[in-house]
């Protein structure tokens, strides 16, 4: 051939070895990978991969001699296309025409992407750069078709090309200088990998940043089924904590199953009474509230921030024995003056936590009472909590009334009430938005097309919340039942596939969860203001103590709160009976009747005690007396006699023994003696005092544990996050911008003014040149007039040229000043002192000033003001 | 501290030679300014160019103008035309006998002058480029056991044509270290030439009636000043970083000797003289790097020899625009 050759061929069986072989290694590998999900008939990646090596292995040896690329590649690419034109008319019968050339384009396509990576090799020095960001696009349009894309892979694949692509950089660029020594050959090759790392780095930043909620889906889904998959149930609707106690979850998740247990967790007396005043009307026990709901996580969540906060959940165990907590803003926050009564409710706990507290919707109100001393084995503690309750709520709604015509007048009574709501105009509407809120996509809409049909014949809100019910409980053509009540209903095929869809539209199998999750979607959907609430359902299963409910854990429920105007928040259950768990009774036991009249309670610290002679005495600054609170700043000395005195703390009874000095305690007293005692508006804490005994009898003490690290930790966690405000921080970082604009436009103009100044205010003659020559500089520089390889003479010389200034002259003098040691003349220093106004002036006489402007407001003028120049 | 310079003579003195110049020479200011600093250095000067430039004619003028022909105390003028036959004798001078002594005696050849015209340097043999070199190097010449001492004034002037030209011996880097200064001449612009065609008779005339308009003494005056011009410790910082700058070069193969940065400063100080300054400044710089520099330096490629240098240069002087004045 007389074709002069570009490189030796020590270089081309080096870049065959070195770069096509790894090449060929990671495309077969990429092959194979595309071939499982674009392969139509068989696996082709062992002989496609062929294709590609014959490509850049014939591009390397043909492009080592001096052939133009683009000639010879585009006298390929044009027998390449006739090739496959021809076999497509060639007719061997239709289908066989078809596949050969399908397998022609195949191949072709191959050879090409081999011969032009062949070319880069050989040639391109920025191909080596180009040529992994290529492969790294292939690998994640491989990878994004498919299905189960795990995290760990795509770190994989990332870690992998970024490890090519650092060998492929190195190794061409040491190929390339393969006979001459470059001096900055290795800072050369750290900076290509470097770059190419931060690339790669950013891409990966952006990928988990966007997919953080899947892989922290992924992740809990794995922590779930590693945690609970040994004892073999899914979700449960109750956490255990670490004493033993149960709390609800913070958080309801929709999983494959549900496990529930049959511990009695608390027992209740609520005074909630129907009109006669004899048939007790249960009411659900409300925890938490779930307003939100979490689309990637299928998980509902609190919201700490959800408007008109109606959630009162005081910790009833830091709250001294007989004290209250009340929080009057819940009831404000209801805005439901109509149909409200003041209900009491006490709880007695068994296994619930004693932080935790529950009370039917709305509670306001919190007072920890002692347990009776028969049942203090029974019970850990107790609370005494007041709601507002409406009196159309009833836990009644979902259980059939069964015949009762009491129940069935109850019923028809208040939906008539509710059916006098025809809409939520009157709402606020940052309220209403935020209870009606649902994602819009694909999914949903299919819910929202559910919730049309349901609503259709359906007019005010309330007919439509009832039609919801009535679609769970509906039958199918066969008579089956539409929705069956299932612990386990099974994980939809596809992971992350909309679950509640899947329970709606396939499945039809579900707990409390699934339905509550669903029936807020509907209402909302609906356009009706809805939230979950999570808690306790309430059975009435006692006729001998009426008002008296026992609570086990197979109870612990989830259902939606409906808002009507002016009735506030009423539950909404539309759960369906589970046919084979709630029909076995449970045996309801002895409630604790006994409750004791306190007259005298001090909170205070103990200072001193004594087991023997049971004496112990206290500071306090609070008590109460007759059911009157009275409190002081002045601490205030008691002794108190505790010979008969029950000790107690949250998680049960102790001994006396365990009082020690320095507990935070709370000291009742039942006694006789202060029965008749009585007080007046005049008293003070040191008048009372004075008039009991001097040595109080105390019958119940409790003892007010400190709050531990940890819960502290978790309840200033809680209280932390807050909800990111997107919007908030694209304007922030939108004025942020603006402000990063606006100073890089205003820099070229306060460097200047900095400048200026310098010089006007400098009175030393030699340092006023100095400064007036730099300011001088500055402003011909800004205007574009640059110095670049001109000594200052010469570059005065050009601008007096084009301005007709007197540039020339004061660059002379101030040469004059900086390299001689000789003194100014007087004309010299006054030629200083007078030189840059008229020479600014005269240079903006002969610039139009949008010229001057656009120019002098350059920020790449200043940057090359001040920049060193390099010597390449 | 800086000397007192007699800088109203001095410049009166270069004033009249460059007038006298310019009677023949137009439109090459620069160049007048480079030949007579390098002869204000106490060096030699090398122009570079095509042929019909006005090289061997400004040689001429500027020898003329210092070396009356035949006069006392006037400087002695001596001009070789090199050509390839040319021996080293022919230069430096031979023994010959000397019939009525009976005895060898030396015959000084042309090199024992005050000015001498090297034209068409590169057409001569490297033999004879060495012989000539060395004597530019050592102010001297050693012919068997007696060495001769030149001229206290010996100011090489060398006219070669662009190396690319047939019949000529490139001069090796090392010698052309020996020249001070080396020079493009270029051609003059439109309007000089224009008006160099309608006065080329009065030209031809001035020719051949150059003035002589310094003495010798007055020379070596001049070269005596121009060791007094003040330069400022931050020029020969600079002086430093560019020499230092051309070894480090990546496209520069070899850089500029310290020998190379000395006679930098000397021609740094001439060059201020002659252009009526008793300090070295910044532009001396900018107008003598490449002048003084260039010629000196072996570059990687022709590409490297357009940019290296110029890239050194700017550096420097854009750190020397913008230091501060002390005091």
């Amino acid at each position: 051939m007389g074709i002069a050759k570009t490189h030796s061929w020590k270089k081309l069986v080096a870049q065959v070895v070195l770069l096509a072989l790894p090449t060929s290694v990671l495309i077969y590998y990429l092959l194979v990978q595309a071939n499982g999900y674009y392969g139509i008939l068989q696996d082709n990646s062992a002989i496609q991969h062929w294709y590609f090596d014959a490509g850049i292995l014939l591009a390397l040896v043909f492009y080592s001699f001096r052939f133009r690329f683009i000639t010879t590649t585009a006298v390929l690419f044009v027998v390449f296309y006739l090739v496959y034109k021809s076999t497509a008319s060639v007719s061997l019968g239709e289908f066989d025409a078809f596949f050969t050339s399908v397998n022609f384009l195949v191949f072709a396509t191959l050879f090409c992407v081999g011969w032009l990576s062949g070319y880069g090799f050989s040639r391109s020095r920025y191909f080596s750069i180009f040529w992994p960001l290529l492969i790294l696009a292939e690998a994640i349009a491989v990878f994004s078709h498919q299905s189960n894309l795990a995290v760990g892979e795509i770190i994989t694949w990332f870690a992998l090309i970024l490890v090519y692509a650092a060998y492929i950089i190195y190794t061409s660029e040491l190929i390339r200088n393969i006979n001459n020594d470059q001096k900055y050959f290795s800072w050369f090759v750290f900076k290509r990998i470097g770059g190419f790392a931060l690339i790669m780095l950013v891409l990966m930043f952006a990928l988990s940043l966007l997919f953080n909620k899947d892989i922290k889906a992924i992740e809990k889904e794995m922590a779930t089924t590693q945690n609970e998959g040994g004892k073999g149930n899914g979700e449960s609707m109750t956490k255990q904590n670490k004493d033993g106690s149960l709390s609800n979850k913070d958080q309801t998740k929709l999983t494959g199953s549900l496990s529930k247990d049959k511990r009695l967790v608390f027992v209740s007396k609520l005074d909630n009474f129907f009109k006669d005043g004899k048939t007790p009307n249960p009411l659900y026990y409300t925890m938490y509230y779930f307003t939100k709901f979490d689309t990637l996580t299928q998980t509902f969540e609190r919201d700490p921030y959800m408007p008109d906060n109606d959630l009162f959940s005081p910790d009833p165990s830091k709250i001294p024995l007989y004290f209250t907590k009340i929080d009057t803003n819940v009831i404000k926050n209801t805005h439901a003056p109509l149909a409200r009564k003041i209900v009491n409710a006490d709880v007695y706990s068994v296994l619930l936590s004693g932080s935790d507290f529950l009370a039917p919707s709305t509670s306001f109100f919190c007072q920890p009472i002692p347990v009776p001393n028969e049942y203090k084995n029974q019970y850990r503690s107790a609370y005494r909590a007041k709601m507002y309750v409406s009196e159309l709520n009833s836990a009644y709604f979902i259980y059939n009334p069964g015949g009762n015509k009491m129940l069935e007048a109850f019923q028809k009574e208040r939906f008539d009430l509710l059916r006098q709501t025809k809409d939520f105009s009157t709402l606020d509407k940052k309220f209403y938005n935020y209870y009606t809120f649902m994602p819009r996509n694909e999914d949903y809409n299919k819910i929202r097309d559910l919730a049309a049909k349901l609503s259709l014949t359906a007019k005010t809100p309330a007919d439509k919340m009832l039609a919801i019910r009535e679609y769970f409980l509906s039958k199918d053509e066969f008579g089956q039942p539409m929705y069956k009540y299932s612990d386990n209903p099974g994980i939809p095929g596809l992971p992350s596939a909309n679950k509640l869809n899947y329970f709606l539209f396939d499945n039809r199998k579900g707990y409390c969860a699934y339905f509550a999750g669903a029936t807020l979607f509907l209402l909302r959907a609906m356009g009706i203001p809805s939230r979950v609430a999570v808690g306790f359902l309430t059975e009435d299963r006692s006729s001998k103590n009426p008002g008296w409910y026992w609570f086990y854990e197979d109870q612990a429920h989830a259902w939606v709160q409906v808002y009507f105007p002016g009735y506030g928040w009423i539950d909404f259950d539309t759960t369906i009976p589970d046919l084979n768990t709630r029909e076995a009774p449970q045996p309801d036991q002895t409630p604790p009747l006994n409750m004791q009249q306190a007259y005298f309670v001090a909170d205070g610290t103990v200072t001193d005690i004594d087991t023997v002679a049971k004496r112990m005495k206290m500071d306090v600054k609070k008590i109460i007396f007759h059911d009157k609170n009275f409190e002081t700043n002045v601490t205030q000395h008691i002794e108190t006699d505790v010979s008969l005195a029950t000790v107690s703390v949250d998680t049960g009874a102790v001994g006396l023994g365990y009082v020690k000095a320095g507990m935070h305690v709370t000291a009742a007293s039942y006694a006789e003696a202060l029965k008749n005692i009585d007080t007046t508006s005049t008293d003070s804490v040191a008048s009372i005092l004075k008039r009991i005994p001097k040595v109080i009898p105390i019958d119940e003490i409790k003892i007010i544990e400190p709050e531990s690290k940890e819960q502290q930790k978790k309840k200033d966690a809680n209280a932390e996050s807050k909800p990111v405000d997107w919007v908030k921080i694209l304007a922030y970082t939108i004025y942020g911008l603006l402000l990063a604009v606006f100073f890089l436009f205003s820099l070229p103009g306060r460097i200047y003014r900095f400048f200026y100044s310098a010089a006007k205010w400098e009175n030393d003659p030699r340092k006023k040149a100095f400064k007036t020559y730099r300011v001088t500089m500055y402003y011909l520089n800004q205007l574009g007039y640059f110095r670049t390889n001109q000594g200052p003479q010469q570059y005065a010389r050009s601008i007096d040229a084009e301005f007709a200034t007197n540039f020339e002259q004061f660059s002379n003098i101030y040469q004059k000043l900086k390299y001689s040691t000789q003194p100014l003349t007087s004309a010299e220093t006054s030629m200083v002192v007078s030189f840059f106004k008229p020479f600014r002036r005269k240079i903006r006489s002969k610039l139009p000033w949008h010229t001057r402007i656009v120019r002098f407001y350059n920020i790449y003028n200043t940057i090359h003001f001040f920049k060193q120049p390099k010597i390449q | 501290m800086e000397q007192q310079i007699q800088i109203d003579q001095a410049l009166g003195s270069i004033q009249k030679l460059t007038n006298n110049i310019e009677t023949i020479i137009r439109g090459k200011r620069t160049q007048i300014q480079f030949i007579l600093t390098a002869l204000l250095a106490k060096g030699h000067i090398l122009m570079e160019d095509n042929p019909g430039t006005g090289k061997t004619v400004m040689a001429k003028t500027l020898a003329q103008s210092v070396a009356g022909t035949h006069h006392d105390g006037s400087a002695n003028f001596k001009r070789i035309q090199f050509t390839p036959d040319l021996l080293p004798m022919d230069l430096i001078g031979s023994h010959i006998f000397d019939d009525v002594k009976k005895e060898f005696i030396f015959k000084k050849g042309p090199l024992f002058c005050n000015i001498l015209l090297a034209d068409e340097i590169n057409r001569a043999s490297p033999k004879v480029q060495s012989a000539l070199l060395e004597c530019m190097a050592e102010n001297q010449i050693t012919m068997g056991e007696i060495t001769y001492p030149l001229e206290r004034l010996f100011f090489t002037i060398a006219t070669q044509n662009p190396v690319e030209m047939e019949g000529t011996y490139p001069l090796p880097a090392a010698q052309l270290d020996r020249f001070f200064i080396k020079i493009y001449f270029g051609y003059v612009d439109e309007q000089t030439e224009l008006d160099i065609y309608r006065n080329y008779l009065g030209i031809q005339n001035n020719l051949q009636h150059i003035q002589q308009v310094l003495s010798m003494d007055e020379i070596l005056f001049l070269q005596d000043e121009a060791e007094k011009v003040f330069i400022h410790d931050e020029i020969v910082n600079a002086v430093k970083n560019i020499v230092r700058d051309t070894r480090k070069h990546a496209d520069i193969i070899l850089g500029a000797s310290t020998r190379s940065g000395i006679t930098f400063l000397k021609c740094l100080k001439a060059f201020a003289l002659v252009n009526g300054r008793t300090f070295v400044t910044e532009d001396d710089i900018q107008q003598l790097t490449p002048a003084v520099i260039d010629h000196r330096l072996v570059y990687r490629n022709k590409e490297a020899k357009q940019k290296a240098l110029s890239g050194i240069l700017d550096k420097e002087l854009s750190r020397l625009s913008k230091l501060k004045i002390n005091g």
